[in-house]
């Protein structure tokens, strides 16, 4: 299969650099899946999830805070605010994260720009657990689309 | 002749001083080692949404967003403004703040309306001493600054530039890591991004989802972000390393100082056992 430069880079690290065989990612209007010789291409991702077919054949999978995609024809590129691979994930963590933004919502109720926010944290919170094979709790219906 | 006692309570004097400067020059080095460290790991990042938005932005000639043409000549400038939360970091401080009244200084003589986002505790006390208009300060956030401390002045930023027309442009006065010796303060364009070098304005046939702009709009807060998190990360390694130099010189200082109380109080000494020796040779003399 043909291989294809890939990266992940976030402001506090670059989590991946190297050659891989695809990429699937999910963007805002849905799944895409990139193999060498892609088009270029560019896409807004929501928190997601992120799966990587490496090189010899292993899939590893990501958690992805929001950020864009973009294929040009020498390689793909995630930029994004926060990524961390799903074993990487401490889930006590992205619980005390859940209860955190869950607080927060509740805190911000009559300020759209605090509770937008504080929803986004949520979404980040869920998304890490979903993406780390955790039980989302009660809230669990409210992962990302 | 100097008094034996006055020599030695300086010489103490300057050692404990001596045992403040060397401890601090040593924290400092330890931190600086980590700041550098996360201001090399900010860089890809940066570099990359700064790419995609030239791309973006040179890809098609009559592409409109507000963030990228100038709306007013002469108008107001948002100044972020990065220091310290510390002092003794030698001209660290005030180098940073030397750039930053020059520009204010500037909007002011043509008539227009500088207003400060100062981060650290410095930049807080300086401008509020001065009258300058504050929209919001930060302190002591840039040793434990994450890109969340960045989208969070970023969002700040943004919605005053889009909710005030007047807004000429965004600024960042920030310290550019050169080497562990050499850091320069400077003023760095953030909004609007007028000229986007790095790429020639051609068709690179790209396929956007869901469109040209939303990419370029999910990615102005994202390179602001980004650039305002580097900004703190890199002035904080500045920072440390400024600190290092300052203290490593001040440490220098001490130890010669201490050499030449040193010789003096022996000087003393010696002179005082001398005259000793005279006084009881000529008692003993005087008897005989």
């Amino acid at each position: 299969m043909n291989l294809f430069h890939f990266m992940i880079v976030t402001p506090d690290k670059t989590l991946f650099d190297g050659d891989v065989q695809e990429v699937i990612a999910r963007t805002t209007e849905g799944d895409v899946g990139i193999l060498a010789g892609h088009i270029r291409y560019a896409a807004i991702l929501p928190s997601g999830a992120l799966t990587v077919k490496l090189e010899n054949g292993d899939s590893r999978q990501a958690a992805i805070a929001g950020g864009v995609i973009k294929v040009s024809d020498t390689r793909t590129v995630v930029m994004s605010t926060a990524a961390e691979w799903a074993e990487d994930i401490d889930p006590d963590w992205a619980e005390r994260s859940r209860q955190d933004a869950l607080a927060k919502i509740e805190a911000a109720k009559d300020e759209p720009d605090r509770l937008e926010r504080a929803n986004l944290k949520l979404q980040r919170a869920l998304n890490r657990l979903a993406v780390s094979g955790h039980n989302t709790g009660t809230l669990g219906s409210h992962k990302k689309k | 002749m100097p008094n034996l006692k006055d020599i030695k309570r300086r010489i103490h004097s300057v050692e404990s001083t001596m045992q403040i400067t060397k401890a601090m020059e040593l924290v400092a080095s330890s931190k600086f080692r980590r700041a550098k460290e996360r201001a090399e790991a900010s860089q890809p990042f940066f570099e990359q949404t700064y790419k995609l938005m030239a791309e973006i932005a040179a890809e098609d000639p009559y592409f409109d967003s507000q963030y990228v043409h100038k709306r007013v000549e002469h108008g107001a400038v948002l100044l972020i403004v990065i220091a310290g939360d510390r002092g003794l970091a030698g001209g660290f401080n005030s180098n940073v703040f030397k750039i930053a009244q020059a520009r204010i200084d500037e909007v002011q003589s043509y008539g227009g309306n500088p207003i400060v986002v100062p981060i650290g505790q410095k930049a807080v006390d300086y401008f509020a001493r001065r009258d300058v208009k504050v929209l919001r300060s930060y302190d002591h956030v840039a040793e434990h600054a994450s890109i969340y401390l960045g989208m969070d002045i970023a969002d700040l930023v943004l919605n005053t530039y889009k909710r005030h027309e007047s807004l000429q442009s965004v600024e960042i006065v920030f310290t550019n890591y050169v080497s562990p010796i050499s850091q320069v303060a400077q003023c760095m364009n953030v909004i609007p991004l007028t000229r986007m070098p790095g790429t020639n304005p051609r068709h690179c046939a790209v396929e956007y989802e869901p469109s040209p702009e939303a990419v370029f709009d999910k990615l102005v807060p994202q390179y602001v972000a980004g650039l305002v998190y580097g900004a703190i990360v890199e002035s904080f390694a500045s920072e440390q390393a400024a600190r290092r130099t300052a203290m490593e010189n001040a440490t220098d200082n001490a130890t010669e100082m201490i050499d030449k109380l040193s010789l003096q109080y022996n000087r003393a000494r010696q002179g005082a056992i001398t005259q000793e020796l005279t006084e009881i040779v000529g008692g003993a003399n005087a008897l005989e």
